[in-house]
């Protein structure tokens, strides 16, 4: 449906348009061919009332030729193309109407002034379909950019869900189960220790709120977060627990998701430390090469355990994050060795500051790509 | 005068020390109990409580090797059990393999006591028959899950199989026989119940004997009417029966 056919409002606005253009049309050629105004109005009035449909026609060439893909050359040729044909039927139509009204009703002017009019009906033709085009393809744009700023909230919607689900699936119960008991084991004995610990478990609780409130940050916070982690863990597990970190300061300052690693490390400390009895080194290692962030976390494994139950939910969130903020520029890979599991993480090296426009470039990027 | 009655030899096994730590607190207030081991892992659990034969043991779900119910699978003689996890979801798994309760951490004094008073009530009453350890294990799947490895006792080892290296399973009167990686190992347990705890999309009982891993079937011969022979891989040769044929030619 043509979009100023829709509504009683566009319909009205658009005609009375034309009832000014007639006006005016009407003027002109009783000016060049003087006659009385009612045989001027006979003439133009139907005539008029025909070109404002024909007009509307400019819809549908200007969709088959959008502007975005369409050249410049071809876009002329198409605008002059079309308008030197509405308007030639145009003059066609006119010089009949005005042949059956001389032959009919005799009335109006004689050869040379019908001449005249259709002349001016072959010019103002032209010009009035050009016209036409030109605002058609004003409407067009205005609507694919709305379209699109629709589209860039939609998944800016679905990408704040998935985080959503995301840290709601990272929040572990059975950690902070854990290390209450670890507390009230301590109390008993240990009271300092216990209040270490009570301290190391608000901090990581605090921190982790506040970074999963945000939309990005840096990797060094993602890091000292995971070793407030580590470090309550290692009141669990003793010295069964080692940690090894080997980070760039370029990448700390380098802008993530929040709470990207956070599961891995967890995965980490689960099947690397807590299901080997001699325990385990988880590794973190992270540099920038070449505009790239890569981010890898190493854990020894026991390769007799089998696929215990959740593995993998906490890596098939980090791909779909990852994927959600741009799938082309990010990746995940995973290295699982006899006796070693390492998952590799690839993303732009973007400073801080500057993520939350390059996210939005991306998410407008992925919309082109898919509604393509 | 009578006997001062004999104190509750316990064992506590958990792989976090602060976890070990704080039921020995606890359970030094309990009077007429009497920790006797602490293990870390799995394997030392099934080495502590065979030698030390234990009346109570605390046990860990989530542990290196072997988890909890995987110990108590292997032992011939199980002792009383009280799980003590963070885990809730193993609960009603807990009480089908017969714990006497099930303790969530973090541990609650009150809590602990209760857990050994059922303890106490347990080892008073008359012993009921205990039932089949393994059977314990096989009842305690979840709906809908399968069995990952098989467990099997030899002497003071045990040999941990993941289900996708096994080949075929023989039933050899009360045990049966387990044929992985060209080796068999003979495990006390009736043939019906391991195939059942095995995925039926894998694992195919091919005759009231055998049940076989389809992954290493070769082909089907025909001997005789209704009666088939599957080859393996590795060239082994074993009965189909009519019934297992069926459920072959379902499978596929």
């Amino acid at each position: 449906m043509h979009p100023l056919l829709m509504g009683r409002l566009r319909q009205a606005l658009y005609f009375a348009g034309w009832i000014g253009i007639g006006a005016l049309l009407a003027a002109v050629l009783g000016a060049l061919t003087p006659r009385p105004i009612g045989q001027t109005v006979l003439f133009i009035a139907p005539l008029a009332l025909f070109y404002a449909f024909a007009c509307l026609s400019a819809w549908w060439v200007c969709r088959a030729n959008p502007l975005a893909t369409t050249s410049p050359e071809r876009l002329l040729a198409v605008i002059a193309g079309a308008s030197v044909q509405a308007a030639a039927m145009w003059v066609a139509l006119g010089a009949l109407w005005a042949i059956a009204l001389q032959e009919v009703a005799h009335v109006g002017p004689d050869r040379i002034g019908i001449l005249r009019d259709v002349g001016v009906l072959g010019i103002a033709g032209v010009v009035l379909y050009a016209q036409s085009m030109a605002g058609h393809y004003f409407l067009l744009s205005i609507e694919a950019a709305r379209t699109a700023e629709r589209r860039i909230l939609q998944s800016q919607v679905a990408a704040r869900e998935a985080e959503l689900r995301a840290l709601r699936a990272q929040l572990n119960p059975h950690f902070l189960f854990n290390s209450l008991n670890s507390i009230s084991a301590l109390a008993g004995g240990e009271p300092e220790a216990a209040r270490r610990m009570c301290q190391l478990l608000g901090d990581f609780l605090r921190t982790s709120l506040s970074l999963g409130a945000r939309e990005s940050v840096s990797f060094g916070e993602e890091l000292s977060l995971a070793e407030r982690y580590l470090a309550i863990e290692q009141v669990r597990f003793g010295p069964r627990l080692a940690f090894e970190k080997h980070v760039d300061p370029e990448a700390e300052h380098c802008a993530v998701p929040p709470l990207l690693i956070q599961p891995l490390i967890e995965n980490a400390v689960k099947h690397g430390v807590a299901d080997r009895v001699e325990g385990g080194t988880v590794r973190v290692e992270a540099h920038v090469r070449q505009g790239v962030l890569e981010i890898s976390i190493e854990n020894p494994r026991d390769p007799a355990a089998p696929p215990r139950r959740g593995h993998g939910l906490g890596l098939a969130n980090v791909k779909q994050r990852l994927n959600t903020l741009d799938p082309e520029t990010t990746r995940v890979d995973v290295l699982r060795e006899n006796d070693s599991f390492r998952v590799r993480l690839t993303l732009p090296a973007i400073g801080n500051g500057e993520a939350t426009a390059v996210r939005a470039a991306a998410i407008e990027r992925n919309q082109d790509d898919h509604g393509r | 005068m009578a006997a001062e009655p004999r104190a509750i030899r316990t064992v506590i096994v958990d792989d976090e020390a602060p976890a070990r730590a704080l039921l020995r607190q606890y359970l030094g207030a309990e009077p007429g109990l009497e920790v006797v081991g602490e293990c870390t892992n799995g394997f030392e659990a099934l080495k502590q409580i065979g030698d030390l034969s234990p009346d109570l043991v605390l046990l860990d779900v989530q542990m290196p090797k072997l988890d909890g119910f995987e110990v108590l699978e292997l032992l011939e003689k199980p002792p009383a059990v009280v799980f003590v996890t963070a885990y809730d979801e193993y609960a009603l798994k807990a009480f089908e393999v017969h714990a006497v309760d099930y303790v969530l951490k973090p541990i609650g004094r009150e809590r602990l006591a209760e857990a050994i008073r059922h303890v106490r009530e347990r080892l008073a009453a008359p012993k009921a028959e205990a039932p089949r350890a393994a059977s314990l294990a096989t009842a305690a799947r979840a709906p809908g899950r399968f069995i990952e490895r098989v467990l099997v006792k030899d002497g003071v080892n045990v040999h941990v199989i993941p289900v996708e290296r096994l080949d075929w399973i023989e039933a050899q009167d009360d045990y049966v026989s387990i044929h992985a990686e060209g080796k068999s190992h003979l495990k006390p347990q009736p043939i019906a119940e391991i195939a059942e705890g095995l995925d039926p999309a894998r694992f195919v009982r091919i005759h009231r004997s055998y049940v076989l891993n389809v992954e290493r079937l070769a082909r089907l011969e025909l001997y005789a009417k209704d009666s088939r022979m599957a080859i393996l891989k590795d060239g082994k040769q074993l009965p189909v029966s009519r019934a297992g044929y069926a459920r072959l030619k379902e499978m596929m």
